[in-house]
């Protein structure tokens, strides 16, 4: 493939880009991801992930079979805000950082 | 393969390599830093990674946050450009009684010098614009801000290399033995000696401890992050819940949960993040998200991080901590001096992991 081919497409990263991660020592999509935000555009590496590992096969001799595939994050496609509310005020698990700050005899612990 | 070095680094997140780095600028040589896997993998990434001052207590950490967020324009101009950013901090309250709380926070903080201000419905609304009408107020410090964590690891070790510093991925270390006045790390790919051992593997700190028979208190809390498609740029404040990035996405989320080194995202706080969401800024609501993840924090049973000597066992230091990207130019500086002079600029007593005993 040619240095300039675009590999993902959503952040624009081009296969050199991408060798040159694999050069420094990563091993799985998810590497490349995290140094390159490969995969992390709206399309979420439906294109990009097969590519990637490709790559790694190539270039570092791995068994294609076994290069961890990405780790797939909900919701897969994108969806709304509002579809994913359910419109209730009430906070158990998400804080406010206010909530954390607690008063002991009136005054900040 | 060189086996033998003066110092080894065990965890290559944000606080290994700012270690890695700030060594670098004084020793060049015997350094290496181990991960298990690759940078990044760990806490560092996956993080909102504000640079976050106002509302942590007691105050005098939120004093040591503030000389950390201090560094960070000088670190952008000695490693590169890591997106830092000090848009001013945002922390919305809905309820009018909370404002009480927050005057005695911005008291608290005004004796040590750091100024925060308690601002009425009208200002919140003012300084940001698409903020729910019902907010009661919010309190409000310019020292906050974000970078973007993926290039600050990236960066520092970029750097750290540049200066000589080895590193060695995908090569758990599972044991350390300490024979005379040497450490031998034992690890996946092979046996190491060095003088000086740094553990700065964050969440998996206790494990690491464990193998040098050292207690380290730290438990593992999962926040879970809702991040938008890219949207023009609306929001104007790190704010405490969101943050806008420089590539327009937002990045959604505060959440506290016990669920040990478990990573997965859960449908029922990603609807309560949702919520949140909407709460704070309704118009959120038409946004489209692209995924949610979730992170594991390492806190330290007090919640104050845990940096400096091990006394009991001669040439042993760990550096973990909540809030590292926040502490990592500070953490890096510090253990860099105590490691090469002995003594530290600022005093690291209060995180002291004596204080555990
Ligand atoms: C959802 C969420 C939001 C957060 N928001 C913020 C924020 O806004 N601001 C802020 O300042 N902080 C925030 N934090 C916390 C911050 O991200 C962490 O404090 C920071 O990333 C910790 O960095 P670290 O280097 O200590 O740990 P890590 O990044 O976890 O690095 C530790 C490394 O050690 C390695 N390791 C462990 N055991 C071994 C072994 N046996 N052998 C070899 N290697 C090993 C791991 O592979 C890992 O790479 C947040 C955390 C979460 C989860």
């Amino acid at each position: 493939m040619d240095k300039d081919t675009i590999i993902c497409r959503c952040e624009e990263l081009s296969f050199e880009e991408i060798e040159e991660v694999i050069c420094l020592g990563a091993e799985s999509f998810d590497d490349i991801k995290r140094i390159t935000r490969c995969g992390m555009g709206p399309c979420q590496a439906k294109i990009c992930a097969d590519l990637v590992s490709k790559m790694i096969h190539e270039q570092t001799g791995k068994i294609y079979e076994e290069i961890p595939m990405p780790r797939m994050r909900m919701p897969v496609s994108p969806i709304s805000i509002e579809t994913l509310s359910t419109n209730s005020q009430h906070f158990s698990t998400v804080k406010s950082v206010l909530d954390e700050v607690e008063l002991e005899d009136g005054k900040v612990r | 393969m060189n086996t033998s070095y003066e110092t080894i680094i065990i965890g290559g997140g944000v606080i290994g390599n700012s270690i890695a780095y700030h060594l670098s600028e004084r020793y060049r040589e015997g350094v290496l830093v181990i991960d298990k896997k690759y940078p990044l993998s760990g806490t560092s990434g996956s993080t909102q990674a504000w640079v976050w001052v106002h509302n942590k207590t007691p105050s005098s950490y939120a004093e040591f946050s503030m000389y950390s967020a201090e560094l960070y324009p000088y670190l952008s101009r000695k490693i590169g450009d890591v997106e830092y950013k000090r848009t001013g901090g945002l922390s919305p309250f809905f309820n009018e009684k909370d404002r009480d709380k927050a005057k005695r926070l911005a008291e608290s903080y005004r004796e040590i010098g750091i100024k925060i201000k308690v601002l009425s419905r009208e200002e919140v609304i003012e300084k940001e614009p698409s903020i729910n009408p019902n907010v009661a107020g919010a309190t409000f410090s310019k020292i906050d801000g974000n970078v973007n964590p993926f290039r600050l690891a990236d960066m520092y070790m970029r750097a750290a290399k540049k200066n000589g510093i080895e590193y060695s991925y995908y090569n758990e270390v599972i044991d350390i033995q300490k024979k005379n006045d040497q450490f031998i790390v034992f690890s996946k790919n092979g046996e190491y000696t060095c003088k000086n051992v740094i553990l700065a593997g964050g969440t998996w700190s206790r494990e690491l401890g464990k193998m040098v028979g050292v207690h380290i208190p730290v438990n593992q809390v999962r926040g879970q992050i809702l991040v938008t498609e890219p949207l023009k740029p609306f929001i104007n404040y790190t704010i405490s819940g969101m943050r806008q990035a420089n590539n327009g996405e937002v990045l959604i989320g505060y959440s506290m949960e016990e669920a040990g080194f478990n990573r997965s995202t859960t449908l029922d706080v990603m609807q309560e993040t949702a919520n949140m969401a909407m709460y704070y800024i309704p118009d959120l609501g038409k946004a489209k998200v692209v995924r949610a993840f979730s992170g594991i924090r390492a806190v330290p049973e007090d919640g104050l991080p845990i940096i400096g000597k091990v006394p009991s066992v001669e040439n042993l230091y760990v550096a973990t901590m909540h809030s590292g990207i926040t502490l990592s130019p500070l953490v890096g500086t510090l253990m860099t001096e105590l490691l090469v002079d002995g003594d530290t600029s600022l005093s690291i007593a209060p995180y002291s992991i004596e204080r555990f005993k």
